[in-house]
Parts: C-alpha cells; structure tokens; sequence
C-alpha cells in the first residue's frame, strides 16, 4: 500500500490488519506482509454497537463473518418456547458467524454486553483470497476447529460438571482469555450479568450467586460488584477437573490445538 | 482503633467551621437534576447483574410531626391532623411497588429504617400496612437477623406502640430526648417526660430489642454545663446502648422554625464547648466508646465492634454496620446510594404524587460517582469511620499512587500535623486523640468540591 500522501489517516490506521494488536488471535495469523495487505483490503469496518445492540439475527442471510475488534459480545438463540438459550460470549480476536457457512443463514443472534467494535469479511471474498492465499486458508481450518473444540469444552461443561466445576471452568477460561488479550488474568470485570452466565451454564440465578459467595468466602476470588480478583489461582484451576484444556479456545494463537 | 479523646479548646476553637458531615461523599449539594428516572432504573438494573448482588437497605421517610421543635432542620410536615398521613402512605405503597419492581428478589433486606418525622404519626393499622406491603414487594428476614429500626417519638409511643413494632419485625429504635431540663424543653416547644421514655425503654429490653439509641443535643436555648450534666446522668440511669450528641446549628434563614427560638438564650460558643467537653468526659468515664462524630455507644453494641473489626461505614442516618447494602431511599426527600450512584427524591407530596402517577421514580437529582469521587469517598469513610488511614489499601484499590495523587492534600496535612490533628507520614495517617473531635476539618482536605467552592470564594474575595 505505496501513498504518497503525507497525512496520517487514522481510518487506514484503525483497519490495518498489520497493525491490530490482535492480528496473532485473528486471521491473519502467519500470514505474509504481502498477504496481510491483500487480506485488509477485502475488510470493512462496520458501526460500532452499543450495549444491547443486534449484530445479526438468527435468520439473516449469511453474507459476512465478523471479528470482534473491542466489547464482548453474547450469541444465542430463541427456545421454541420463546426463552433465550445463551451459546457462547465473544471476545476480542473472536470470529461470529462461521457457524452460518452451511445453511447460508445465521443460527444465532448475537448482541453487544457492552461497547463493541467489529471488522466484517465478506465471505465469498474470503473464500476467493483463500484460493490464492493457503496460509489464510489453513488459519480459517484452524478457527473453525477452535470453534468446534470450544464446542466441545461447552459440552463438557453443561454435562459433567457440579455447580462449583461451572463456574471455575468459566472463570478460568474467562481469564486465560483475556490473558492472551494482554489483560490481567487475576483481575478483570465481568462483562455478562449473573442471569447471562446462569442461562449458559444451565444454573439458576441464585445458585450462580451462592457460588460465587462461597468462592469469595473460601477465599479463591474477591468480589466487588463486577470485579473480579482470582486471589488463589492454583486451587481454582485445579476445580476445573475433566477438562484441563479448558483455556483452549484461548490459545489456539499459540497453537496448542 | 483509638478510644482515647483529647478534648483541646484552643484547636477546637482554631477550626471551628461549618462543614459537611459527610454521610455521604460527595455531599447533596453536588447531586445534579440531569439525574433522572432513566439513570436509576439503569444502575438499578446493574446491581442486580452483579455476581453476588448486594444486600439492600430500605430507608422510608414519613415527614408528619403533631408539634413543631424548634430547632429541627428535618424536612417534615406539621400537622395536628391525623387525616393527611392516609394520602401519603398510599403514594408511599407506589413507591414500594416501584422500587421492588427495579430489584431482584433474591436481594435480602438487610437493614430497615423508617425516620422522619415521627414515624409513629401514623396510626397502628398504617404501621401493620405499611410493613405488610413492604414484606409483600421485598425480601425481608422474618428471623431477627435484619437490622431493622425506627425513630421513636416517646411522646407518642407507649409499651403497645412497641409491642406492635416487635411483631412487625422491628428490633432496634432510636429515641428523640435531646434534653430532660424543663426550661430547655420549654424553650425548644418539645416537652417530653422523663417517664415516657423509660416507658418505651422498657417495653424494648421486655422485647429484646438489640439496641437502644438515644438522640440528645448540645448548644440548645437555655442550656448550661450544669443542666446538661443533670439529662446525661438521667440518661446513663436508663442505659441505652448508644447516644449521639448533636451540635445545634442555630441558622433561623435557612430553617424558618429557628427563628422560634431567642438567640439570646443560646449558650455563647465558650459554654458549648464546656458543654461538649464533659460530654465526651462524662460518657467515656462512665464506659461508653467514642464512636465518632457526635456518636458514643457501649463496648459490646454492633457499632463499637463492627469499628473494632474495620467494617464501620457511614451513611444518611449517621454510622452504620453494614457497608455493602445499595440503600433505596423511599418517601418525600428520601436519599437513595445504589451502585456507584447518589439520588434524591423529591421535596414535596405534589411533585411525589405527579411522578409516581407518570410511573417514573420521585427523583429529581442525583449523581454518578467518578473514579475520582470513589476514591475520595473510600478515604473519607476511612478517616472519619477509623481515624486512620493506611495509603497501601488506597493505592490497591484504586489503582493510584497516594503520595503523588494528593500531593496537594498532604501539604495541608502536614500544617494539621503541626497543629497536633494527626501524624503522617509516607505510608498512614494516623488522627490524633486531639484530632478526633476535628476529623471533619481532616475530611474537608479531601473534599474536591468544597476546596473548589473555597477557591472560589477567595478568588471573588480578593478580585
């Protein structure tokens, strides 16, 4: 991208690939600076939603994957009996959407926690840069199969888990999360409410916060309002039994898959 | 923890001022009217997202009084008829039902206040109603293990008055004296035997009530070091479990009922003084603990442990027990602090009225606390609750370096320390005993917008 303008444009600046802090979590990862370019130019940027905002509904034709650039971001879908079954909260790095691939429409709706800040890749255009890029290829296989085995992570947590196993393991994999973010692991705010994370884990309201009392109680976390401090690490990790892998979905940058 | 108070007449003299008593930071008068029904029922809706939602605490405002006291700066309504609490209540009942309606269930009533006013205004039906409907909208503990308490007026409560408060799930009241000596209570238009309120003392240790607090006053018209020497013995005989001593503030322009009340017959500020003096003499030599303020309670009450066990926190209705209740203010003038917000209802029953029949929340101000103001509140209750203040705590909390972030703050400290206030040095400030009487003079060095309303002031001043 030669310029021989001399003026900083900072709308340029925001849609680098090459410059996103999380390039190594996102699709361009491996990829060549020459591929990097290629790719940025079939990248939009969309509108940034606010708390409570769509952005897509289950039903919408599939056009676009997206990439969470900033916020948190919670996908679910409508029970037949009209109830909201919460799949999977988003994070930065994280890709929407993939699940639409085979039906051509989105399976799930999905609304912004907070502030949120996106990049959208058009698929067909996605698929075409595929076809002259291998290694772009190759880095949506492996997202897709970060999908699958986060898939798999949700499985093991609703089915085999008690209550307390729950909320460890989400609280652990929160953290590994919004390590690789180059957050703190030990210290950060939660983004969904304590009725959000009740309806993915499958417990109710009150069980999620008698939990969490009793993590605070026995001195594993410290609590105020939002904020959570994870003061003794080891032992919370070690209540995630089952699935140690838990922070996969986290590391997949690293490559542990 | 200190329990030792020096009591210094000079320093006291020195920084006599006016200034906020800071049960709440920031103070009202920094509440904006931008703050509206659609802010609090979103904070609302925070807390009650929060993993462990906090406890609540439920204060209700019932303004009536059949006599006027002159010195009272409360905000209330007059009225020998019995008639206008009916009306009241009933938008009362809507708030109620609102504000239930804004908070999760599962959100425990922890503390219970009805204050006024005379709360016992009101009829003994309106009391069961009032509870009923409260229990009926909100999560109370029916086991005794609530905090539950209300102002008493002795003059108008006998043994059944608190029989039926018992049952209502009340355990401790607050009793107004302010003074027995009848040439004080003649001239304050407030006179109260001192067997009413052994009548109602009674009937509360016969219902194990868990604490009985009575509210005096020092500065009163026709008050001496004698006279008052004579009610605080009479007070120690009935042995309440804490006693506040409030300081009368004789401002007749801003409270027209002061204007009741002949200057002339006011203690001058050397006989007040005197007068506080033995006060902190007499009730600390006769075992109370030195809570605070204008606050003394026994060794074993809540209060002096929960000081004990660093747990002390202040809010509207002085100190307090439990520091991590959103409090919903109900009724006319009601102060509410949910989540990292101040509101405030509305003055008067007509604007009361209007906006519950809009279905809007009776607010008409309020203010969401910055970074800024958080961090100077927790520094405030600190000094004012525990006297002292160690900066590591500050600093993990809040993220800041304490000697850079108040580096103007600890220069005017550092004259406090001259003075004799307080030590400080790079990690704590410690308030002296001769400093206790003056923590609000060390609080008001926090205070941002106080020092900017001073700034002003000498700005115009001098300009």
């Amino acid at each position: 991208m030669t310029s021989t303008h001399q003026i900083f444009d900072i709308s340029k600046f925001k849609v680098s690939c090459g410059n996103c802090s999380l390039a190594e979590l996102c699709l361009p990862w491996g990829l060549k600076l020459e591929d990097i370019n290629e790719l940025e130019k079939i990248i939009k940027r969309v509108r940034p939603l606010q708390r409570g905002d769509y952005l897509f509904h289950s039903g919408d034709k599939f056009q676009q994957v997206y990439a969470v650039r900033s916020g948190a971001i919670k996908a679910y879908r409508t029970t037949e009996e009209g109830n909201e079954q919460i799949l999977g909260f988003y994070l930065p790095g994280e890709l929407l959407g993939l699940d639409a691939i085979d039906t051509e429409r989105h399976v799930c709706t999905t609304v912004a926690l907070e502030t949120s800040s996106f990049c959208a890749v058009p698929f067909n255009r996605l698929e075409e840069l595929c076809q002259q890029i291998p290694g772009l290829q190759h880095q949506i296989y492996r997202l897709m199969s970060r999908e699958l085995s986060s898939e798999n992570q949700s499985l093991l947590l609703l089915g085999k888990k008690s209550a307390e196993e729950k909320i460890a393991t989400f609280l652990v994999n929160l953290s590994s999360r919004l390590h690789v973010l180059g957050y703190s692991a030990t210290e950060f705010r939660l983004p969904m409410s304590r009725q959000e994370i009740g309806n993915y884990l499958g417990l109710t309201v009150e069980t999620v916060s008698r939990i969490f009392s009793r993590l605070q109680k026995d001195k594993l976390i410290v609590i105020d309002r939002k904020l959570i401090k994870i003061v003794n690490e080891p032992l919370i990790r070690s209540m995630c039994t089952g699935i140690k892998e838990s922070s996969a979905k986290s590391q997949t940058a690293a490559g542990s898959q | 923890m200190i329990n030792s108070l020096i009591f210094n007449k000079d320093l006291i003299t020195r920084y006599d001022t006016l200034g906020p008593r800071y049960t709440s930071y920031p103070t009202a008068v920094q509440f904006d009217e931008s703050f509206g029904h659609d802010n609090f029922v979103e904070i609302a809706r925070v807390t009650n997202e929060e993993p462990v939602p906090r406890q609540l605490s439920l204060y209700f405002h019932l303004p009536f009084c059949s006599t006027v006291c002159y010195y009272c700066a409360c905000n209330k309504i007059v009225t020998k008829n019995r008639a206008h609490a009916a009306p009241y209540l009933k938008l009362l009942h809507e708030e109620i039902t609102m504000q239930s309606n804004l908070f999760d269930h599962d959100r425990v009533v922890e503390q219970l206040h009805w204050g006024g006013g005379t709360p016992t205004f009101i009829s003994h039906d309106q009391m069961r109603d009032l509870m009923a409907h409260t229990r009926s909208c909100f999560s109370l503990r029916d086991d005794d293990s609530g905090e539950y308490s209300i102002e008493l007026d002795p003059r108008e409560a006998n043994a059944k008055t608190i029989a039926l408060l018992h049952s209502l799930g009340f355990n401790r009241i607050s009793l107004g004296v302010q003074d027995f000596d009848p040439d004080v209570q003649k001239a304050v238009n407030r006179i109260q035997t001192i067997e009413e309120t052994l009548t109602v003392i009674k009937a509360a240790r016969k219902h194990a009530f868990k604490s009985v607090h009575i509210d005096l006053i020092y500065g009163l018209p026709k008050q001496t070091v004698e006279s008052f020497a004579r009610t605080l013995q009479k007070i120690i005989d009935l042995g309440p479990d804490r006693i506040s001593v409030f300081n009368y503030a004789h401002l007749p322009r801003r409270f027209k009922v002061q204007k009741q009340i002949n200057k002339s017959d006011l203690p001058g500020a050397s006989e007040k003084l005197n007068i506080l003096q033995h006060v902190i003499n007499y009730l600390t030599q006769e075992g109370y603990t030195y809570i605070g303020m204008d606050h003394f309670a026994r060794p074993d009450d809540e209060l002096a442990i929960a000081q004990k066990q660093g747990t002390l926190t202040r809010n509207f209705q002085g100190y307090s027990t439990h520091a991590n209740c959103d409090i919903i203010g109900m009724g006319i003038s009601a102060i509410s602090k949910v989540g990292d917000c101040y509101s405030q209802n509305v003055y008067e029953i007509d604007d009361y009225e209007k906006a519950l029949a809009a279905g809007r929340v009776p607010i008409f101000r309020g203010l969401k606390l910055d970074g800024d103001d958080l961090l100077r509140r927790d520094v405030i209750t600190q000094l004012i609750c525990h006297f002292s203040l160690d900066f590591e705590q500050i600093e993990a909390r809040h993220r800041i370096n304490f000697n850079d972030y108040f580096y103007n703050e600890i220069s005017i400290l550092k004259g406090m320390e001259r003075d004799g206030l307080l030590s400080i040095d790079t990690e704590k400030i410690k308030v002296s005993p001769a400093g206790c009487l003056l923590v609000r003079n060390i609080c008001a060095v926090f205070d941002k917008y106080l020092r900017q309303a001073q700034a002003e002031q000498t700005f115009s001043k001098t300009i």
